[in-house]
């Protein structure tokens, strides 16, 4: 480890960047290209959709922001290069909020889920209630929660929990995995309330291109392992041709002769 | 999809449920040891044990139906065991079936007067393996994960039949659903660990508990103690 992390450091200037990824890729074991030469720069504060057809290395490439998947190439967070040597300080900066929620709380109760990653942090036993408090708080859920098992949530409850377990530990980072996927009308318009009011620099992997328009100013475009586009979330999805080449479509309320607002 | 728990009435608020876990699990075992260890010919000692186990039983507040279902709900295996064993005469076979009952309620008992995160974390401190409680936990939490995942599987396979097949069609059918099952379950465990990871995982699971040891877990564990060494002093004397 170079230098140690302080979570003072995250607002210093607006053109810090809390994720620098230069040339990365990755191949899977049984030899599938999912990330090819992928150049990423973040911003603090920043809140940014990966947007692009299933199968594009979205996931993949949300894996490499906390070192759970390596490729070749640089990923730097907070200025620090991604390696073996300071995984656990990236992982205090670095939330992660999988798909499944299923595999995400596999602890008894919503509590033990919630603490468990404060705990590994070695945050005193003392502060953990008023963290789980916090976290339940900023996710939108009720306190009476914490005693209930994640089996009998629903899957609405259960995304929120997972996001709370994350929230737990403070990151500067979080990257989300198609946070509104499944979720009814109502679950979902609740998520991205809570999404909005997040203070963290947001990376959004994701299909929802209206959860896009609400919550994302910057718009990343991958298919295939790579980044065909990088701009204004608004321009970039209203440009139908290139959203059709690339398995996706303009959203409802940007198409003409339809007004939103 | 309403599960039954193994540990259902874990979380009241009975006098044996604010007791440390450690505490229980101590006692418990004590408590079962002790009738494994009660001379077959002692009719009165099992009696006496039954009677403890009704008053513990008692203060538990769990409902005695709750117990009593579950324990009839085993015994076929009981039955079956005590079959299983070399014959000694009705007597014996009595008394292992009594013995079984017994243990069996004290051991229901035991879990539904402690939650199950606090169970493992007694055995946790007791020096148990931490990858083993780690696996105990996960189990618990994922049973129903997988029991669901193996009724939508089922659900999908009645779909798409019209009729019974053949028997050994049939069965290559449940194994390749097992063989389904088990590549899920085990894709699934990647995932989790990478979840795990993510959230600073390093090898220790931390949980905190709210109850400590105190003045009446150390009532309770004499009590049982000398309640254990007096129904044996007095049998012999």
């Amino acid at each position: 480890m170079k230098r140690p992390f302080h979570a003072g450091e995250v607002v210093r200037t607006m053109t810090d960047y809390v994720v620098r990824i230069t040339r990365l890729s990755y191949t899977y074991p049984d030899g599938t290209k999912a990330l090819e030469g992928i150049d990423l720069d973040v911003p603090v504060g920043e809140r940014i959709a990966i947007v692009g057809p299933s199968g594009a290395g979205k996931s993949t490439l949300l894996l490499h922001l906390n070192g759970i998947l390596t490729g070749t190439g640089s990923v730097k967070i907070m200025g620090s290069n991604l390696e073996q040597s300071n995984l656990q300080e990236i992982r205090k900066q670095v939330g992660l909020l999988f798909q499944d929620p299923n595999d995400q709380l596999f602890c008894p109760t919503v509590f033990e889920d919630v603490a468990f990653g404060p705990l590994n942090l070695s945050v005193p036993a003392a502060e953990i209630p008023r963290r789980v408090e916090k976290a339940l708080n900023d996710a939108g859920l009720d306190q009476s929660i914490r005693s209930r098992s994640s089996h009998h949530l629903s899957l609405g409850e259960r995304r929120r929990v997972s996001l709370a377990a994350v929230l737990a530990m403070e990151p500067a980072i979080l990257g989300m995995d198609e946070p509104t996927s499944n979720l009814d009308p109502r679950n979902r318009r609740h998520l991205i309330e809570v999404v909005s009011g997040l203070k963290a620099t947001l990376i959004i992997a994701t299909h929802d291109l209206e959860l896009v328009l609400d919550v994302c100013s910057r718009t990343v475009l991958m298919d295939q392992g790579k980044i065909w586009a990088d701009g204004r979330a608004r321009d970039m999805l209203a440009n139908a041709e290139l959203m059709e080449k690339h398995g996706l479509e303009v959203p409802l309320s940007l198409r003409s002769g339809v007004r939103s607002n | 999809m309403r599960h039954n728990f193994i540990d259902r009435y874990s979380a009241l608020d009975s006098p044996l449920h604010v007791l440390e876990a450690r505490t229980k699990i101590l006692a418990f075992t004590g408590l079962i040891v002790a009738v494994l260890c009660i001379p077959v010919h002692s009719g009165v000692l099992f009696f006496v044990y039954f009677f403890a186990t009704a008053i513990l039983m008692g203060i538990s507040q769990v409902p005695l139906g709750y117990i009593v279902g579950r324990t009839l709900f085993i015994l076929p295996f009981i039955v079956l065991a005590s079959l299983a064993v070399p014959w000694h005469g009705l007597t014996e076979i009595g008394v292992l079936f009594i013995r079984a009952v017994l243990c069996l309620m004290l051991l229901i008992l035991l879990t539904n007067t402690t939650r199950f995160i606090e169970l493992m974390r007694g055995l946790r401190k007791f020096g148990f393996p931490q990858i083993l409680v780690m696996n105990l936990s996960f189990l618990y939490r994922y049973l129903f994960v997988l029991t669901e995942e193996a009724m939508r599987m089922k659900q999908a396979r009645d779909c798409r039949r019209v009729a019974r097949a053949p028997f050994r069609k049939e069965l290559r059918i449940l194994s390749s659903m097992l063989g389904t099952l088990l590549i899920r379950s085990f894709e699934r465990a990647e995932r989790m660990h990478s979840a795990m990871l993510s959230r600073g995982y390093s090898g220790d699971f931390p949980v905190v508990s709210p109850r400590r040891f105190s003045w009446h877990d150390l009532a309770f564990l004499c009590g049982v103690a000398v309640f254990i060494t007096l129904t044996f002093w007095l049998r012999k004397t």
